[in-house]
């Protein structure tokens, strides 16, 4: 099997530039399995009739573009268009095909909310867990604990286990893991509108209030978000940077994707 | 992967992290919770040691026969338990790696690291046990931690190389957990190797080689009775530098495969 082609990824800590992330002709692409089945004893075969057995699929190809410290830049695009790959692969989940990213500062990705959350550990475990695992010491994290908590609302509920929390706990104690932990770049995937209506006001409140002081990725389906928070928004097609530009020229161009 | 990065502070935590929880959960739910973990190698040892011990007469001619048998099993489900584990925890952890980026090791290190707590507390019970059967404390204990390391070695080595292997082809390690209880018999844990050695010189000498085999000898020899068959007295100095060089070398190839292909498991697992 021929060895891939791999992309770098940098991550730094360069206090002096403003660029928080900065991607240079990126491109993605994935293997994809022909056969359909997806064993030893498929892969012997291939090998043995000289079958490749997969297909490369472009995901993503050749992109590149700079985020500032302090911007909110919003991703969008239809579905399959490359956002989350994108995403990923700023977070470093994923490897590049090709090309650089370089991310300055201290990364918080949220691809998911609640990610790693053990239904059998308490509130309180979960939230160490779920710091360590964003890269945050014990200490860090204990010094965010009772922001975290008071933020979720759930100060009464911390020594319960998450399996006797209801779907809308969990999921406000994660979204606050995800927005009070003092990350220098936030990324986030279509978890904005989170808990009942009180919470998501909080919430919107809330992000409106990080503006120019949190660098703050976010892909969405929202052009009510995009309008509302982004200081600059960039729309995926097919794997291309199709626009970039204000809210406002991308929400129109979005929209017009959807007309034809 | 630059050495800071390898053992930094950030990866400490999630180690510890993973490892508590790990631990925590196990055996969260049954009733004697962590006992069990005392008591699977202690069941083991006594079905074995009625089976062989009382019944088919094993091991007349070793001092401290029962002790002998309790830490081979003990040593044996270490490693059955570090391989299995290891093997498996890319996979269990899926979820995590398809959302986070980290070291992926961690995963592997954090699932092998209960057992070796496990094994850590089952020889203070062989301690109490062997102190009971009369053995005399020894200088020679003191060598015990770094057969144990010899062993977790080769044993988290065979755990990266296969787990990485097994996030593509999930056969592996239903294949390991067969090959396992063949392995069980390849290795002198019920049978003494005098036995093999009063049929066959060669077969005794090879046996030895195997590092599982060579470790548990070597551990009965330091821990309980210096009358024990070793490697090192049976294969002379270059046997027992083979199989410690084997052991290395497949926690070596093991740790960069593992490097190598861990860059794609978000994509392929």
């Amino acid at each position: 099997m021929s060895e891939r082609i791999i992309g770098t990824r940098i991550e730094s800590h360069d206090k002096g530039s403003d660029i928080a992330i900065s991607v240079s002709h990126l491109s993605k692409s994935f293997r994809l399995p022909t056969e359909r089945s997806w064993g030893l004893k498929q892969a012997i075969f291939n090998r043995l009739r000289g079958i490749k057995g997969y297909r490369d699929q472009q995901v993503l190809s050749d992109i590149s573009f700079d985020i500032k410290k302090g911007e909110f830049v919003g991703i969008v695009g239809r579905n399959g268009s490359g956002k989350s790959t994108l995403l990923k692969i700023l977070a470093g989940v994923y490897y590049p095909s090709s090309g650089q990213v370089v991310v300055n500062g201290n990364l918080i990705p949220f691809i998911e909310l609640g990610v790693g959350f053990n239904m059998e550990l308490t509130g309180r475990e979960n939230v160490y867990l779920n710091g360590a695992m964003l890269g945050f010491s014990n200490s860090e994290i204990t010094a965010m604990y009772d922001d975290i908590v008071k933020f979720a609302e759930l100060e009464d509920f911390m020594d319960q286990k998450l399996k006797n929390y209801s779907s809308g706990m969990q999921v406000r104690l994660a979204f606050s893991i995800a927005i009070r932990a003092k990350g220098d770049i936030l990324i986030l995937d279509e978890v904005l509108a989170v808990g009942d209506a009180a919470f998501q006001k909080k919430c919107n409140d809330y992000f409106a209030s990080l503006h120019g002081k949190q660098t703050v990725i976010l892909v969405t389906h929202s052009m009510e978000n995009v309008l509302q928070f982004c200081d600059r928004a960039i729309m995926l097609e097919q794997g291309k940077i199709a626009v970039s530009g204000t809210p406002e020229e991308v929400t129109k161009a979005y929209t017009k994707l959807f007309e034809q | 992967m630059k050495i800071p990065q390898f053992w930094n502070k950030r990866n400490r935590v999630l180690l510890q992290e993973l490892t508590k929880t790990d631990f925590k959960l196990r055996y969260q739910g049954s009733a004697l919770g962590y006992l069990w973990a005392l008591l699977r190698p202690l069941l083991l040892f006594a079905i074995l040691y009625i089976v062989f011990a009382q019944l088919l007469r094993f091991g007349n001619d070793i001092p401290h026969y029962p002790v002998y048998l309790l830490l081979g099993t003990v040593l044996w489900s270490f490693f059955t338990e570090c391989t299995n584990q290891g093997i498996q925890a890319i996979i269990t952890r899926g979820d995590l790696i398809r959302k986070i980026s980290f070291p992926k090791y961690i995963i592997t290190v954090s699932a092998t690291l209960t057992a070796v707590i496990n094994v850590c507390i089952n020889l203070v019970v062989v301690v109490i046990f062997a102190l009971i059967n009369g053995v005399t404390p020894s200088w020679s204990w003191l060598l015990v931690p770094l057969l144990l390391l010899e062993l977790y070695l080769f044993a988290l080595g065979i755990a990266l190389l296969l787990g990485s292997i097994n996030v593509k082809y999930r056969d592996i390690s239903s294949i390991w957990e067969v090959f396992l209880q063949a392995l069980f018999y390849a290795v002198p844990i019920i049978y003494p190797v005098s036995m093999v050695a009063s049929t066959s010189m060669l077969a005794a000498r090879v046996l030895l080689l195997n590092p599982i085999a060579q470790v548990i000898q070597d551990a009965r020899w330091s821990l309980i009775t210096d009358t024990s068959v070793t490697n090192l007295s049976l294969n002379g100095p270059w046997g027992q530098v083979f199989a410690i060089l084997l052991a290395l070398s497949v926690f070596i190839i093991g740790a960069l495969i593992f490097r190598r292909k861990s860059r794609f498991f978000a994509e392929e697992i």
